[in-house]
């Protein structure tokens, strides 16, 4: 291991502590703000009332599960081709986070729906394919769970998480066409609320805002994530000495 | 003949966060007999399995002719066989069998010398019974006996003398004085010391954690 | 030396034979469970017997392919594969074709009977054969692939099948939407040539896939 490896993982460790300190209060405001943005400016949509205003949760959840797993993805990639270390810990520490917004899409997904369809569940083909992803981050979990050696569940993981993004796109284009086959175009509303800006600028707010939550998240789970792996290190008992 | 060098370069091995040893250092040439040594737990099999390129290392190199192992393409393993602790046997074939289907995993293995190594080794007889009727001894020498059919030049062996009687370890250790007189290199993880009569055989003495 | 390799997995698989009849009877097994619970009511059969006979396809390919390396991995014959400076990628391409052929081929044999037993018309049941032709081969594949990743987990069984089959969907869609296009009366091609494709991505590239996951999972 060269030296910039381990200083890497130091670095990170002993600079990141205040960043995500802060960074939490400041994702709070955020989302009190873009909440709030949702709930009460953005205007009422003639079609759906206020019912749809559970997009501003549900769509950028829904964003960001899948580009949690690609973050994954590749980062397990680099982790295995190039051997960084850090990359190996955001990658497994991607998969809680991802199946957290996967289930906080399929949640809102569901709540719309009561409304909309009257039925809290449809087998469409995003809450069909969501539910899907929400297994492979399940299968990413499951398996680094049961393999003791951690440094090794990682190697093992990122592999499974670049053949699941390269099987993504055909278990999406699989669901689309089979849904195509059986729902007929009844479900094309479903996010198509008449797109006036007014009401897509709080949308691209809550996009970012839910960005830098992953990122204020990722921050501490890898923070956390280091401190399992190098606890027995001589730096990190320093460190926590101090 | 062209010359071998096998070396280990500053080796450290870390298992479930634990280091298991490190700064490990040694290097093989020609005709060297290569014994490594230590109690259970020491890193023995995990030395001997990177030095495969079956695990990785996490610090250090292993060096097979001045170049890292890793940067060999796949002709890594065209000099090198390697002879698990695990007998590499499949209980549904003959014993026969098993080192003909063995044999097709070495570039180098001379399917005719079968039987000649099989009586080496005294399992002659043993040769259609099945694996799972014979003893672990007798498991063992199959194993073994791939060294006589593959003409590989480097020996890397995990365990070898394991179950094995007297009158076994001393065909054994004929076979390995054969293979250092004609240049080869063993290199042997072992509890049992069978070199006492041997020359020019390096120790490596791999302490717990160190 | 081919010959030599074909030989020996010949062997393994007649020297078992549960190994060849275990999953066809499994198969049969699971399939007759269905009346059962379901009522032989011919009308709704008509309409669930292509899923059934999917639905029961996975279930024995699981089965089959779950601990598929494990003895090999107690055996050490994996570091073999690993330790190899032959074309390893060759062994495990004969060793997936030869999974595929013993566990799967024999369901495929008595697929006319099974249409039989649930009388699903000719056409229907030749479209059904042809999609589980093409389709196991690939459901096999994923399977050793799982089994490889798990490798020395054995004593989780049920951890293999929770990873793989997400990655099974795609298959499972194609094949169940092209036995519904023909019992409708509609152009089922497109679902075989999609199926087809799948096969001819995933064959080729698995066994170079399985030794590099191998050489990973070696030391879970």
């Amino acid at each position: 291991m060269n030296i910039s490896k381990i200083a890497n993982l130091k670095f990170f460790y002993t600079n990141t502590r205040k960043i995500s300190y802060y960074m939490s209060f400041f994702v709070m405001i955020l989302f009190i703000i873009g909440i709030y943005w949702g709930l009460f400016i953005a205007p009422e949509d003639y079609l759906q009332g206020d019912s749809y205003r559970i997009m501003y949760m549900h769509v950028p959840a829904a964003w960001l599960s899948l580009q949690t797993y690609m973050v994954m993805a590749i980062t397990g990639f680099i982790a295995l081709v190039w051997k960084i270390k850090i990359m190996e810990i955001i990658s497994i520490q991607c998969a809680p986070i991802g199946a957290l917004f996967t289930i906080i899409a399929l949640v809102t997904g569901m709540v719309w729906g009561k409304p909309t369809w009257g039925t809290y569940w449809v087998w469409d083909a995003r809450l069909t394919s969501e539910l899907i992803l929400l297994f492979l981050y399940i299968g990413v979990m499951v398996l680094y769970a049961s393999i003791n050696d951690k440094r090794q569940a990682v190697k093992i993981t990122s592999l499974l998480a670049i053949i699941g993004l390269i099987n993504i796109p055909i278990i999406h284009y699989s669901v689309e066409w089979w849904n195509t086959l059986h729902q007929g175009p009844t479900v094309t509303k479903f996010d198509k609320p008449s797109a006036h800006t007014t009401m897509l600028y709080p949308l691209l707010y809550m996009f970012i805002v839910f960005n830098i939550y992953f990122i204020t998240v990722i921050i501490k789970r890898v923070r956390l994530g280091i401190y399992a792996r190098e606890k027995n290190s001589k730096w990190m008992e320093e460190y926590t000495d101090d | 003949m062209k010359s071998t060098e096998i070396s280990v370069n500053s080796a450290t091995c870390y298992k479930n966060n634990n280091l298991i040893f490190s700064d490990v250092s040694i290097s093989y040439n020609d005709g060297d007999i290569g014994i490594i040594m230590g109690p259970n737990g020491c890193g023995k099999t995990t030395l001997i399995r990177s030095i495969c390129g079956i695990q990785a290392l996490d610090e250090g190199q292993i060096l097979l002719d001045k170049i890292d192992i890793k940067n060999h393409n796949n002709n890594y393993m065209d000099k090198i066989i390697y002879i698990g602790h695990k007998n590499s046997l499949n209980n549904d074939f003959s014993v026969y069998e098993n080192l003909e289907y063995l044999s097709a995993f070495d570039s180098s293995s001379k399917i005719n010398k079968i039987n000649e190594a099989m009586k080496y080794f005294d399992i002659y007889k043993y040769r259609n019974y099945m694996v799972s009727e014979i003893s672990e001894g007798n498991k063992k020498k199959v194993s073994l006996a791939r060294l006589l059919i593959s003409q590989k030049k480097v020996w890397i062996l995990d365990e070898p003398l394991s179950y094995l009687d007297d009158t076994a370890v001393n065909i054994f250790t004929n076979l390995v004085l054969n293979h250092q007189k004609k240049g080869g290199i063993t290199i042997a993880s072992t509890h049992y010391d069978f070199s006492k009569n041997i020359n020019n055989v390096k120790y490596l003495n791999m302490d717990p954690g160190r | 030396m081919i010959n030599m390799l074909v030989k020996k997995e010949l062997a393994l698989y007649f020297r078992n034979l549960n190994n060849i009849f275990l999953p066809l009877v499994f198969f049969f097994l699971i399939i007759s469970i269905f009346p059962l619970v379901l009522g032989p009511e011919k009308n709704l059969f008509d309409k669930i017997i292509p899923g059934i006979i999917w639905i029961t396809a996975i279930l024995t390919t699981i089965l089959t392919s779950n601990n598929f390396f494990k003895d090999d991995f107690n055996n050490g014959i994996i570091e073999i594969y690993l330790t190899s400076d032959m074309s390893v990628e060759l062994v495990l391409f004969l060793k997936i074709i030869s999974c595929w052929f013993f566990t799967c081929f024999p369901i495929l044999i008595f697929i006319p009977l099974v249409s039989l037993l649930f009388s699903i018309p000719f056409q229907n049941s030749m479209v059904i054969l042809l999609t589980l032709f093409i389709g196991t081969p690939v459901l096999i594949s994923i399977g050793i692939f799982g089994s490889a990743l798990t490798l020395g987990l054995a004593k989780n069984n049920i951890l293999t099948p929770v990873i793989i089959i997400p990655f099974y969907i795609p298959v499972l869609i194609f094949s169940a939407s092209a036995i519904e296009a023909v019992s409708t009366g509609l152009p089922f091609e497109m679902q075989i040539y999609i199926l087809a494709a799948l096969l001819i991505l995933v064959l080729p590239i698995m066994p170079y896939l399985l030794k590099y996951t191998l050489g990973l999972s070696i030391n879970n």
